[in-house]
């Protein structure tokens, strides 16, 4: 293959450069805050992002990785592809990348709580926490996750997310472990994407594809909260995210009401998705 | 072939034999995977490899074309798809004509109405972007004004960097290739350039001083952009020092490709001189202009064995450097 080399300036060079911007309401931190914050963690390296060789060719004639995505990132596709396919939701790969239009933009590593104007979005994770320890399996980085905020492509609250799989593993769920940011690897975000998908399925009523989106906010306001502003202002929203987008949800590929009958578990589809992880984090 | 004739440094040629239909094979196969991932076409053209099973270079072009049409939905406006074509197939025949198909530089006067063409409430509308300011590729193109008057407020020749399709605006490099929302017909147009470029053929006929112009260009004002980029060791080779440990989102370089960790190269940019920059239209660029003067070096070597007429285009060439390599592969 060619390379061009010196003349594009392909030098070894120590240093780096942060360029992908955080969500537009964390756009403001300077990349020294980022910097001081990532350094706490030693960075988790886990499989890259799947390409369109890794959706199953069985999945290829339901999961058409070219029409009706709208401006998604050809690149991400795929995973949400995957998420589809390996979750037996179908129709549901289109709606998370509609989900993560709203939640980050499609930055993987979107965060909200690492700005000083982020207070509300720390509570959150904090409260979450707080209120949750007790009737969970311990968290390792505990304090780290409620004082994290949320973020990555689905913009998860990082100690839910770590306690992803609980219900269905105890204290075998495959996150407990982990530091919050790891919810920046898109196929961890994927991991706990996809779970809370399945259990908004399975355990509220979802009488559409938008409930889903009303469940991801706040699975109360698809109970006592339906029909409340706050559900039909969610809703309107998704629906608006996807126009934007350019998805059409009523795609013949897209069924009118999802199903998490086919649901493989949570141990399967982390093994589909993350693989294993570092050893000093299971 | 030695590209410090055009002024060009840090090529290597990867000695592609254009005799082997293996090496065709593979060389175009990797190409097209290349242009594929970076359009978003790379399922279709899978589809099209499993029904294929031509060993030809045209028959490879043609198939990674066919792909690319398979992915593109119908065109929406008619009168825009039918102006943008009419011209396109205009500036192409010039272009092939002056051996300048890379970049195009036309007066629209002289161009199929007027490269205009009649929005939905009847109002005429540029069929293309006035790409004349500084950018990526060159230093602007403020002339000649039109020899007639436009009646869609055209002041700049139409230019075109076909040759880098999608990306085609010197100015307009830092988001998706403005050329992927073309129409179907006049999108199929534009990517034919670039498929044409990697014919023998249309690849000789192009006047590479035009070509290594551009990439200079490029390469001037993208230089600095990538000086403090960390760079990581090709996939599969060992270093005697340990490779920094990149963060989700960070952008590094690897094996000449500008990359980001575990995000979207899509959502990735640089901001230079002259403007933010993709980085997938800096990589798609770059593939470019190595295929382009790979295959330039490939039907150099194959010369003595290519048609009568390209051999006579090739040691006819105003190019004297074309000129010199091909009496020398002729002797």
């Amino acid at each position: 293959m060619w390379r061009l080399l010196s003349i594009l300036g392909v030098v070894g060079v120590a240093g780096g450069a942060l360029l992908l911007g955080r969500r537009a309401s964390a756009s403001s931190t300077t990349d020294a805050t980022n910097e001081a914050e990532a350094d706490d963690v030693e960075p988790i390296d886990l499989p890259p992002l799947p390409t369109a060789a890794d959706v199953p060719v069985e999945a290829v004639d339901m999961i058409d990785l070219e029409k009706n995505w709208g401006e998604t990132p050809p690149d991400l596709r795929p995973l949400f592809a995957l998420m589809e396919q390996v979750s037996n939701i179908v129709g549901s790969a289109r709606v998370f990348a509609v989900i993560a239009y709203r939640e980050s933009r499609f930055v993987a590593a979107a965060h909200n709580g690492n700005a000083q104007n982020e207070q509300d979005e720390r509570d959150d994770s904090k409260t979450a926490y707080d209120n949750n320890k007790e009737r969970n399996p311990p968290l390792r980085f505990g304090d780290q996750a409620a004082a994290f905020g949320s973020g990555g492509l689905f913009g998860a609250l990082a100690p839910y997310f770590l306690w992803t799989g609980v219900p269905e593993r105890g204290k075998k769920a495959p996150l407990l472990n982990a530091p919050p940011e790891i919810v920046f690897q898109p196929r961890a975000a994927a991991f706990g994407a996809v779970v809370y998908m399945q259990r908004i399925l399975a355990h509220y009523r979802v009488d559409d594809i938008a409930d889903i989106k009303v469940g991801w906010a706040n699975p109360g306001l698809l109970g006592k909260g339906r029909g409340s502003k706050t559900y039909n202002d969610v809703r309107t929203r998704f629906l608006a995210d996807a126009k934007a987008l350019g998805i059409d949800l009523a795609d013949p590929t897209i069924p009118a009401k999802l199903s998490a009958a086919s649901w493989p578990g949570v141990s399967v589809v982390f093994e589909k998705l993350v693989g294993t992880l570092p050893a000093e984090f299971t | 072939m030695d590209l410090s004739d055009y002024g060009l440094s840090g090529f290597q040629d990867p000695g592609l034999d254009l005799r082997s239909a293996s090496e065709v094979r593979s060389w175009y196969r990797r190409q097209w995977t290349g242009i594929a991932a970076a359009l978003g076409f790379s399922q279709s053209l899978e589809r099209q490899y499993v029904a294929s099973s031509t060993v030809s270079v045209a028959g490879e072009n043609q198939t990674g074309l066919s792909a690319f049409a398979a992915a593109l939905a119908p065109s929406a406006d008619e009168a825009q798809a039918r102006v943008q074509s009419t011209v396109l197939a205009s500036v192409l025949a010039r272009g092939r004509q002056r051996g300048e198909l890379w970049r195009t530089i036309d007066d629209v006067a002289t161009l199929p109405n007027g490269a205009c063409y009649p929005a939905a409430g009847g109002e005429l509308h540029r069929a293309f972007f006035p790409d004349t300011a500084p950018g990526y590729f060159g230093d602007g193109w403020p002339g000649p004004a039109p020899r007639a008057e436009s009646a869609c407020g055209w002041e700049t020749p139409l230019v075109l960097h076909l040759g880098t399709f999608p990306w085609i605006y010197s100015g307009r490099l830092e988001g998706p290739g403005p050329g992927h929302r073309w129409p179907l017909e006049p999108a199929r147009l534009g990517l034919g350039v670039v498929a044409s470029l990697l014919d023998p053929e249309t690849n000789l006929r192009q006047d590479a001083r035009q070509v290594a112009a551009i990439c200079r260009t490029f390469a001037s004002h993208t230089l600095a952009l990538l000086r403090n980029l960390p760079t990581m060791p090709p996939a599969g080779t060992w270093s005697r020092t340990p490779p920094p440990r990149l963060r989700v989102g960070q952008v590094f370089v690897r094996d000449g490709q500008v990359l980001v960790h575990q995000s979207s190269l899509h959502l990735a940019g640089l901001d230079g001189p002259r403007g933010r920059l993709s980085v997938l239209a800096y990589n798609y660029c770059v593939g470019r202009f190595t295929a382009f003067f790979a295959l330039r070096s490939a039907a150099i070597r194959a010369l003595p064995a290519l048609p009568p007429h390209v051999q006579q285009l090739a040691v006819s060439s105003p190019d004297p450097v074309l000129r010199h390599y091909a009496e020398q592969a002729m002797r």
